[in-house]
């Protein structure tokens, strides 16, 4: 027996698959055909010895399906041990019996990339010390579910006292298992799929960027879509006003005399373009900016060359877009005189009258409402 | 292994055990025989079993079997006894039935795993009590030379004994001992 049992990591005779038995009369047949062999504390183990792997490099894999059972301490193929043609031998250590156990009890005899794994307790290779806690395991382990029949004779009360203390503490075991069963698959599964999760953040990275941007700038990409690019030339100063006017209160103050703004400004056509706001990278943003201003100088100059163009189209003002810095010393100094004026005059209405509208266009070129 | 819902009722686990006894005292298969006890003593590794196994005297049966001469059977048996034995009703049984001698000769077997059964259980078996017979002296010296043994279960075993269970001096006196006489019970064979 010493020669069999010699080196660690050698050859056991405990790890050979035992032939089936085929004999059992049939009320000891089990759902599983099992060989006849008697289990103990001896020979069960936190180390698993896993015959039959195929050579393929799929040692990955392998240690995979283990980890869904519990955390595994460490692993290592061994390659002394006296395999099958095209096979390996590899060992793995849990942390917990109980993983091993149930490891053992799924994999034993299942086919994993086209061999058939056989698994067995590998107890051996156990410290002493190892070995000694396996056995003080055992030793609480029943002297907990023992509890309650060494008092069976104790009255009624007690007793189910007893049942009771150790029932919740089964449960509590079971759990305890469960849960590191649990605990161990969500991580194994991080490490399976790290790429799949790494495409996902940056798959909605860009998206979560894009919101937050729309949202935290205060509308000034929102615009950027939402306005047509040829028509919208104050979109320029209505950032530089929004970055002026940071603070919530003064942009509300600024929704007052945006609408004189609006009239005071240069005649434009803002169409009602239904755009979707989507994210665009800040230098092209920089460059639309820049193409839009040049667009918009020309309408400018197309707007003035044609009074034709001076019906006012009145309708449900877009909230929020203040024009207040006009680029224009002038028109900037003629629009704090009206801003003052309308502050006097106005109270917030949507509708601005006809009136100021007559007012206004007098002394400046008529600034047409957009329409939605 | 713990208490999981049983999908079998009580008086159901009885009966299959029940009829696990009876066949093996009933039946002339060597095989079946075999088999049954396998049975049984895989039985008497889960707690729940302890109450139905003492009614049906199986701890007696598993002291009868170490004294057959088929090694399979005694090395069912012991363990059997090996799973049980820690449970505080039947560790009491089996030390009042005697069980330590038949045990002790188990250390003696060709048997690797009986081997391996019989020292777990002995060290299981120790209260203040038996923990003098555990420990006679031919036992101590056993345990120091499994503690050298190249099976490294064994010796890790034999290690734990010496170290947990006897005391310093017991093994100084068993290693004097051994040093005199090379004769001794014979290390197991495969």
């Amino acid at each position: 027996m010493a020669d069999s049992g010699g080196e660690v990591g050698g050859y056991h005779p405990h790890h050979a698959q035992r032939a089936v038995c085929d004999s059992r009369a049939k009320y000891r047949e089990g759902r599983r055909p099992r060989a006849v062999k008697v289990y103990t504390v001896n020979l069960e183990s936190r180390y698993l010895l896993i015959q039959g792997v195929p050579a393929v490099g799929v040692m990955k894999e392998l240690i995979e399906q283990f980890a869904l059972f519990g955390a595994i301490e460490q692993y290592n193929a061994l390659d002394e041990y006296p395999a099958e043609e095209f096979t390996e031998v590899y060992l793995i250590k849990f942390q917990k019996l109980q993983s091993a156990r149930i490891a053992k009890r799924k994999l034993d005899e299942r086919s994993f990339f086209g061999g058939l794994l056989h698994v067995c307790y590998a107890p051996e290779f156990e410290t002493v010390q190892e070995t000694r806690e396996k056995l003080q395991e055992r030793r609480r382990y029943i002297a907990r579910t023992t509890g309650i029949k060494e008092d069976k004779v104790q009255p009624m009360t007690k007793k189910k006292l007893y049942k009771e203390h150790t029932v919740s503490k089964d449960l509590r075991n079971d759990f305890h298992s469960k849960a590191s069963e649990f605990c161990a698959t969500p991580s194994n599964a991080r490490t399976e799929y790290p790429w799949n999760y790494q495409t996902n953040s940056w798959n909605s990275a860009p998206c979560h960027v894009s919101s937050k941007s729309v949202t935290s700038q205060s509308g000034e990409f929102l615009e950027v879509t939402l306005i047509s690019p040829q028509h919208d030339g104050n979109f320029k100063k209505t950032m530089s006003s929004c970055n002026q006017n940071n603070s919530l209160i003064q942009k509300i103050e600024m929704e007052i005399p945006k609408t004189s703004v609006d009239c005071l400004g240069p005649p434009k056509v803002i169409s009602s373009n239904t755009g979707i706001a989507r994210f665009m990278p800040r230098t092209t943003q920089l460059q639309e900016r820049k193409r839009r201003r040049e667009e918009d100088r020309k309408l400018e100059t197309f707007l003035e060359t044609n009074p034709s163009n001076k019906e006012i189209i009145i309708g449900p003002q877009l909230p929020e877009i203040p024009k207040v810095d006009l680029e224009d010393e002038s028109l900037n100094m003629s629009a704090n005189l009206i801003r003052n004026k309308l502050k006097e005059v106005i109270s917030p209405q949507l509708k601005p009258s006809e009136d100021k509208l007559e007012d206004t266009h007098i002394s400046q070129p008529l600034k047409q409402r957009r329409r939605i | 292994m713990n208490a999981k819902p049983r999908i079998l009722p009580e008086g159901g686990r009885l009966q299959y055990l029940q009829k696990l006894v009876s066949e093996f005292q009933e039946t002339t298969s060597q095989e079946a025989k075999e088999q049954v006890l396998a049975n049984l003593a895989n039985f008497a590794y889960d707690p729940n079993n302890y109450q139905y196994l003492r009614d049906l005297q199986v701890l007696d049966l598993f002291l009868d079997v170490l004294s057959e001469d088929s090694d399979t059977l005694v090395e069912f048996a012991i363990g059997g006894l090996c799973n049980l034995c820690l449970d505080k009703v039947n560790k009491e049984y089996i030390l009042q039935m005697g069980g330590i001698k038949p045990i002790i000769n188990c250390l003696s077997s060709p048997n690797e795993e009986t081997v391996m059964s019989a020292v777990t259980t002995l060290m299981y078996l120790s209260t203040p009590q038996s923990i003098e017979e555990l420990t006679a002296l031919p036992v101590v010296e056993c345990m120091l030379r499994f503690s050298l043994s190249a099976n490294k279960r064994l010796s890790n075993l034999a290690t734990i004994f010496l170290e947990d269970y006897c005391s310093p001096s017991q093994v100084e006196k068993a290693q004097n001992l051994s040093a005199h006489s090379a004769v001794g019970i014979p290390l197991p064979k495969d």
